[in-house]
């Protein structure tokens, strides 16, 4: 018999090329993984033999991912680039998984038009759809597609027994290794193992001649018979498996996995995070949804039986955290590690071939003829155009996921990134993005410069980050707290990191930035500001490294490619054949077991239109539920919801509309008053937590006592206020806010002042910095410093001066030892300091000892990590000396001191003050340093607080502070024996430049306090400016 | 281990028998057929150095192994019948010091070693300065360091006069100083005066480059403050400038820009205010604004550690003794005003007015709002004040007014 082509599988190959072709070009790079596969390709094409790379998280091995994708990238890359790599694999991709489907469903129903089907469904299939376009999964992909080029060769080879089927399915079981370790292992399975019961019950059923008479026993005979072929395939597959990316299992034995489990929305109960079932259940699942009565009940017939069981599991696993099952059934550990969207790919992309049986029943076969005759063929047409408008809206909607919910920034353009850091040897430090998204992988890949962050968590080998539950410090904000708290300790003692340079494409970060000592340097053209940290020295020239085994390198290097081109090999010439029809060759064996469309059952017909119907309503129920909660002024609460929801997104323009109209504030009135409030809260919070309490209501008004939490950069805020609501025509409205009418005296203010210029380098030449062009270090003077007990932990308090006559930047490093001079910790000033000083001026400064919190991952870690309530260190032994090393370092920038306290108050616990911006500056964020001295006028205790509002030019802010309470303060040691000022002696410095010191200078003006431990206060100010001009 | 051990004293007793062996040839050297020609032992740098020898047998052309500071080398043998010449390479040849050389004969062992010196003439002179600003007062320094070189960048020999100039103001000074272990220093101390000083230095009539030294002041000693201001009206609102006299250091300098002054207000309530002020020419301005209640202040100012000012004393007269209140709209409307400022003017907008509601004598309520035009209005909503009977207390400009069981409806 001569073999026609199937046009079908024509089509769906030049449809998937085109469409997929076409937009991977505007999607992939906006994947969640495509650029990280990008990075690791980018290693490959520089060092293919070399498995560590210095670029990320200060050296990691990328052992720790499968190769062979990344090494066809970087093979690419060799003719037109990386992104050409990625583009040309990604196209291979889409080939390989369509023609797979094509497989895979004529090896499942023997039937090459509905094999033609299935594959044409695929390519619009939306697991598929999101899979490449959404999340960029390409190693995924290529994994699970030669898994279903090698489902044909592994029946053929158990059910003929010839060797060369052995090979041929061998040879792509390596090639799916090699690209996706998860695959064959799962796939082993859930697809493989389900195969091997079809092909036993097929072997049976040609025993007993039909399928009904396959018994049990006549299955069990049949199992026995093929044992042998069983086994040598399962054998085989699995030295295949482990064998050939045999390094990758070698460096998982000897670096596991023992990081805190990152969340993944895969892992979400789907029915309280919508978003997450979204994404992770209803899309990959698509149409299929409304099918699965049809793909269950074809599952569960008798030769596909342990398919059945197959897709049930997948389909339970994938409900990731909505039922407990997952959990149970893969264990504790496995369930936080793996991320559990997989499963339901599995199962839609196992369900394609059953999606394409019931199209081409319904197109062409008896359930055509079914419903035409029960229904008429009118019901029959308008049922056929409403799947497809269904399939095709779920695809569209898929694609555009991207462009309505972008799950990256904006693209950032990286050659004035990449072009800074290749200036002025900026890349012998390391750099640190901020809100860069996936595309730090990108940049990482343009530059040789290294980063302290990574996007492929796994590889984490900084216990900073491996126990905190964040994936990148890049988005830490959106990990809450913990995020910031794994952050602000790179940012504080970068110097350990040799972190110089930060890319800010996120205004957030900007505060915390300053208050641990950061400055700007500038912004680059592409919008993107540049800070940086002085007194932090370069990488040193040899960074060490785990090294391993030539051998492991040769391997890693060798065999992913040559996995290919054996798989090559070994089935071109089938390929050649079936694609050219050279000669006829007999059909496979598969295709001997058709299954029967001519007469589709009743009763499936029905229980498919009941589920139709359950799941419309259970659709139309979710619509009307979301409206009523998101009907902003159906009742007084969801005003409130509505209102903070606007103010969090900015969209001052529904904000506005939701105030009461009988206010009489317009528009433009209420966005000039929203854009002269500035500062921490306004400016720089992140909604994370809000309750609303009716405090009283009736018919037309209400007052709602409004918690809020915020997440800010610096610390977690909640504050309550009270919202008074009106009710007009049926529809709540908030009242307008009081405003500060406060008018300063003059319309026009004038300041000089003294401003600082460093030249950096004047000649230019690429050498060294010329000797002379270093910059004397401003000299300061530590005037006290003690190591005090304060609870259970431990700080060095004190003050320290600028003696120079130059603006300093001060870097103040503390280490605590034992009786023995055994270091027990090292850590450096943050918020509790004025990082750059004027001549001659003082700040108090206090460093806390942070433990690089919970450095065994088994402890137990408080769910809701607070940054203010910083985990102090364990130290094993008792400190009892310090040293203190004070750096400074000429700066020009952030000098601004002229928030001053204009007005006090003292009242029990608490001391209620104005603060006046006397300068031409709009302050950002005013910060308060506050010291407690004793009885005997001796510094205690170094407290801060940040003022939550903003002070704009000549206006006054009012601040309440609260006195600590309740707590015992020891000082250990207060010998300032150990204290050096840029390497020097401090004694001996102070002796030079200040012989005849006035001590304790400022005591007489003290502010006394009613306090229990202490009796006066010293407050200091210091300021951020968000936008200097 | 042990192996390694026993490796190493092999190794050991090797050397020394070697070396003894060595020592014995010595003594053959007058017999052997190689002499040495050149008899010249001081080179200077750059001269071209050949090494000749002559040889009694014809067959015999040893290599020459020489080794100074910058490295070692084995020359080639050049035959010119019986003698034999070696010529070092130029960059031996370029570099001070000892080189030692040494015959890879079989028979016998000949070695020497020749000296190289530099040149006579300075080319450059190496200069180094450090640190480059210091404090005025004479005791602070800096360090100029000068290492004369020849042409091929070699030191010259140990005391070689070098001559270090510097001007400061309207005099140059200049000084001798020789080198030692190749280098010359001066340690240049600053005077009492702060400016710029220039220095350079000059050996065998060549000339270094300028280097800059800026004298930085002292630290400041005691001076005064004054304060100026619009009226002496504690309206809340003006501002009153303090400034300070011309900072200066113990020896008349005018202290750095920049200079850091806090200015401490102790109000009459013993509270701590404070403002600060960076110094232009030595002045430092600072700002505050007026209180909005009466108040007496007194005024200093710190350069802490360092130097402080007078105390001065400033008073701010209440603006307005009385104000007015009136309940409207079922009482549930309070309006305070007019507030009227010293001329009888309408205070400035932003005036803050305190309303305290109390019920049985408990706060219920504070409620904070800012005059406008010189009124401000308090609403009182039926759902938060129920109607019922309510005391006030209304408190502004440090005055204040109470108003007792006032009905809402």
């Amino acid at each position: 018999m001569k073999e026609t082509t199937n046009k079908y599988l024509i089509v769906a190959l030049l449809l998937g090329v085109v469409f997929h072709g076409s937009s991977i070009f505007f999607t992939l790079e906006t994947t969640y993984d495509a650029l990280i596969h990008l990075f690791f390709a980018d290693h490959y094409a520089n060092s293919w033999f070399e498995p560590w790379n210095y670029k990320w998280y200060t050296g990691f091995t990328v052992m720790g991912y499968p190769p062979l994708v990344h090494q066809s990238i970087a093979l690419f890359s060799m003719i037109g680039g990386l992104k050409f790599g990625l583009f040309t694999v990604a196209l291979i991709g889409i080939l390989l998984f369509i023609t797979g489907v094509y497989r895979f469903s004529l090896l499942i129903t023997g039937h090459r038009t509905v094999a033609g089907y299935a594959a044409l469904l695929a390519v619009f299939s939306s697991s598929f759809v999101e899979t490449l376009h959404v999340f960029g999964q390409l190693p995924s992909i290529i994994g699970i597609s030669v898994l279903m080029h090698a489902l044909p060769e592994i029946y053929l080879w158990l059910k003929t027994g010839r060797y060369w089927y052995l090979a041929t399915s061998l040879s792509l079981i390596a090639v799916t290794v090699t690209s996706h370790h998860v695959t064959p292992i799962f796939g082993m399975v859930f697809f493989i193992f389900p195969l091997i019961g079809m092909l036993i019950m097929d072997h049976s059923t040609e025993q007993v001649n039909t399928l009904k008479a396959v018994t049990f026993r006549s299955f069990i005979n049949s199992f026995t018979k093929l044992f042998k072929r069983i086994i040598t395939f399962g054998i085989a597959s699995l030295i295949i498996i482990i064998g050939c990316i045999l390094p990758y299992w070698i460096n998982s034995k000897n670096n596991p996995i023992t990081q805190v489990p990152i969340p993944h929305g895969s892992r979400d109960n789907f029915l309280e995070i919508t978003s997450s079932g979204l994404v992770f259940f209803l899309i990959p699942w698509g149409i299929l949804l409304l099918l699965l009565p049809y793909i269950f009940y074809r599952f569960y017939s008798r030769r596909y039986l342990f398919f059945g069981l197959s897709i049930t599991i997948l389909t339970v696993l994938g409900t990731g955290g909505s039922t407990p099952i997952p959990r149970f059934l893969l264990g504790e550990t496995a369930f936080n590690i793996l991320t559990l969207d997989r499963f339901t790919l599995w199962a839609s992309i196992m369900s394609l071939p059953i999606l394409g049986e019931f199209a081409f029943r319904f197109v062409q076969g008896d359930l055509k003829t079914l419903m035409q005759s029960k229904f008429g063929a009118v019901y029959h047409r308008i049922s056929g155009g409403f799947l497809a408008s269904l399939f095709v809206g779920m695809t569209i909607f898929t694609m555009s996921l991207g462009y309505f919910r972008p799950s990256q920034p904006q693209k950032i353009k990286m050659l004035p990134i990449v072009n800074f850091l290749n200036q002025d040897d900026h890349d012998k430090w390391r750099f640190l993005t901020l809100g860069f998204g996936d595309q730090m992988a990108w940049l990482s890949a343009q530059t040789n410069a290294m980063t302290v962050d990574g996007n492929y968590h796994s590889a984490r080998r900084l216990p900073e980050l491996t126990t905190r539950p964040i994936e990148r410090l890049e988005n830490s904000k959106f990990k809450g707290v913990a995020g910031i708290g794994s952050l602000q300790q790179f940012l504080t003692t970068p110097e350990k990191y040799n972190l110089k340079y930060i890319f800010s494409n996120d205004k957030f970060y900007d505060p915390i930035l300053y208050f641990c000592g950061w400055q700007r340097l500038r912004q680059l053209e592409n919008g993107i500001m540049v800070w940086e940290r002085l007194n932090v020295p370069p990488i040193p020239s040899i960074l060490p490294k785990d090294d391993v085994s030539k051998w492991q390198k040769i391997l890693w290097g060798v065999i992913p490619l040559s996995t290919v081109l054996i798989a090559f090999l070994l089935n071109i010439q089938m390929l050649l054949v079936n694609a050219l029809k050279t000669k006829i060759k007999a059909s496979p064996e598969f295709l001997k077991f058709k299954s029967n469309y001519s007469v589709f059952s009743n009763s499936i017909l029905k229980v498919s239109h009941i589920w139709s119907f359950i799941l419309t309503v259970i659709f139309v129920l979710g619509i009307y539920n979301y409206y009523i909660k998101n009907d902003a002024q159906h009742s007084p609460e969801n005003v409130i919801l509505a209102y903070y929801d606007a103010l969090d997104f900015k969209d001052f323009e529904t904000a506005h509309q939701l105030i009461n109209p009988e206010n009489n504030k317009t528009i433009a009135q209420y966005m000039l008053e929203v854009s002269v409030t500035d500062g921490l809260l306004s400016s720089y919070a992140k909604l994370d937590a809000l309750e609303t309490k009716i405090i009283n209501k009736n018919d037309s008004l209400a007052t709602i006592k409004v918690t809020t939490k915020w997440i800010t950069p610096l610390e977690k805020i909640e504050r309550v206020d009270y919202k008074s609501l009106t009710k007009l025509n049926g529809k709540w409205y908030l009242d307008s806010e009081e405003i500060d009418t406060d008018l300063p005296p003059d319309q026009l203010y004038s300041n000089n002042t003294t401003s600082y210029f460093n030249q950096g380098r004047r000649r230019i030449t690429t050498e060294q910095t010329h000797h002379e062009d270093v910059l004397k270090q401003p000299v300061l003077e530590v005037l006290s410093a003690k190591l005090v007990k304060f609870d259970k932990s431990y700080a060095i308090i004190g003050e320290v001066q600028n003696i120079d006559n130059v603006p300093a930047d001060i870097v103040l490093k503390g280490t605590l030892y034992n009786d023995n001079n055994k270091a027990l910790a090292s850590y450096n000033a943050k918020y509790h300091i004025k990082h750059k000083l004027m001549p001659k001026e003082t700040t108090a400064f206090k460093i806390n000892f942070e433990g690089i919190a919970w450095s065994q991952t088994q402890d137990s870690i408080p769910k809701a990590f607070d940054p203010d309530e910083f985990t102090p260190i364990e130290l094993e032994e008792q400190p009892t000396k310090f040293n203190l090393q004070a750096a400074g370092n000429v700066s020009g920038s952030d000098l601004y001191k002229q928030i001053i306290i204009s007005d006090i108050e003292m009242q029990t616990q608490q001391i209620q003050g104005t603060l006046f911006n006397s300068g031409i500056q709009e302050v950002t964020i005013p910060q308060l340093l506050i010291s407690y001295y004793n009885s005997d006028k001796t510094l205690s205790w170094v407290d801060h607080k940040f003022v939550k509002e903003g002070i704009r030019q000549q206006r006054k802010q009012s601040f309440e502070y609260h006195l600590i309470e309740n707590i015992s303060i020891k000082i250990i040691n207060d010998s300032m024996e150990n204290v050096f000022v840029n390497g020097l002696s401090n004694n001996s410095i102070s002796n030079k430049i200040i012989p005849h010191r006035i001590d304790n200078h400022i005591n007489s003006k003290l502010q006394p306090i009613n306090h229990s431990e202490f009796s006066y206060i010293k407050i200091e100010t210091n300021a951020y400016i968000g936008n200097p001009n | 281990m042990k192996l390694k051990i026993i490796y190493f004293h092999i190794l050991v007793l090797t050397c020394v028998l070697s070396h003894d062996h060595i020592s014995d040839r010595r003594e053959d050297n007058t017999f052997s057929d190689i002499k040495l020609l050149t008899d010249k032992s001081v080179f200077q740098a750059g001269e071209p150095i050949t090494l000749q020898f002559s040889s009694t047998n014809n067959s015999i052309a040893p290599q020459l192994y020489c080794t100074n500071s910058h490295g070692s080398t084995l020359l080639e043998p050049l035959k010119k019948g019986t003698l034999i010449d070696y010529k070092l390479p130029d960059y031996m040849t370029r570099k001070i010091g000892v080189l030692h050389w040494r015959l890879l004969n079989n028979n016998s062992l000949i070695r020497g070693s020749i000296e190289i010196v530099s040149k006579k003439q300075v080319a450059h002179m190496e200069t180094y300065i450090g640190p480059p600003s210091i404090e005025a007062g004479g005791t602070d320094y800096t360090m100029l360091v000068v290492i004369p070189t020849d042409s091929l960048d070699n030191p010259l020999p140990d005391n070689t006069t070098v001559v270090t100039k510097h001007q400061f103001l309207t005099k140059i000074s200049t000084d001798t100083v020789k080198t030692r272990h190749l280098i010359a220093y001066k340690n240049i101390n600053s005077e009492i005066k702060s400016g710029r000083m220039l220095v350079s230095s000059e050996s065998h009539n060549t000339n270094s480059k300028e280097f800059t030294i800026n004298v930085l002041p002292s630290i400041p000693k005691g001076f005064t403050i004054s304060a100026q201001r619009p009226h002496d009206y504690a309206d809340g609102n003006q501002q009153t400038v303090f400034s300070t006299s011309v900072l200066k250091d113990s020896y008349g300098n005018v202290v750095s820009d920049g200079t850091f002054v806090s200015f401490f207000i102790t109000t009459n309530n013993g509270n701590i205010l404070k403002s600060y002020g960076k110094t232009i020419k030595g002045v430092a301005e600072a700002r505050m604004i007026h209180p909005d209640h009466q108040s007496q202040w007194n005024v200093q100012a710190y350069v802490t550690g360092m130097a402080e000012s007078n105390t001065i004393t400033l008073t701010y007269k209440q603006v307005f003794k009385e104000f007015n209140v009136e309940f409207s709209d079922n009482n549930r409307t309070i309006t305070v005003g007019p507030l009227q400022s010293f001329m009888k003017q309408m205070a400035p907008d932003g005036l803050e007015i305190k309303l305290y509601i109390y019920k049985n004598n408990e706060l219920l309520e504070q409620r904070i709002k800012f005059s406008v035009d010189g009124f401000a209005h308090f609403k009182l909503k039926p759902n938060i004040l129920e109607n019922d009977t309510y005391d006030f207390k209304i408190k502004t400009a440090g005055i204040e007014q109470s108003f007792n069981s006032k009905t809402l409806w």
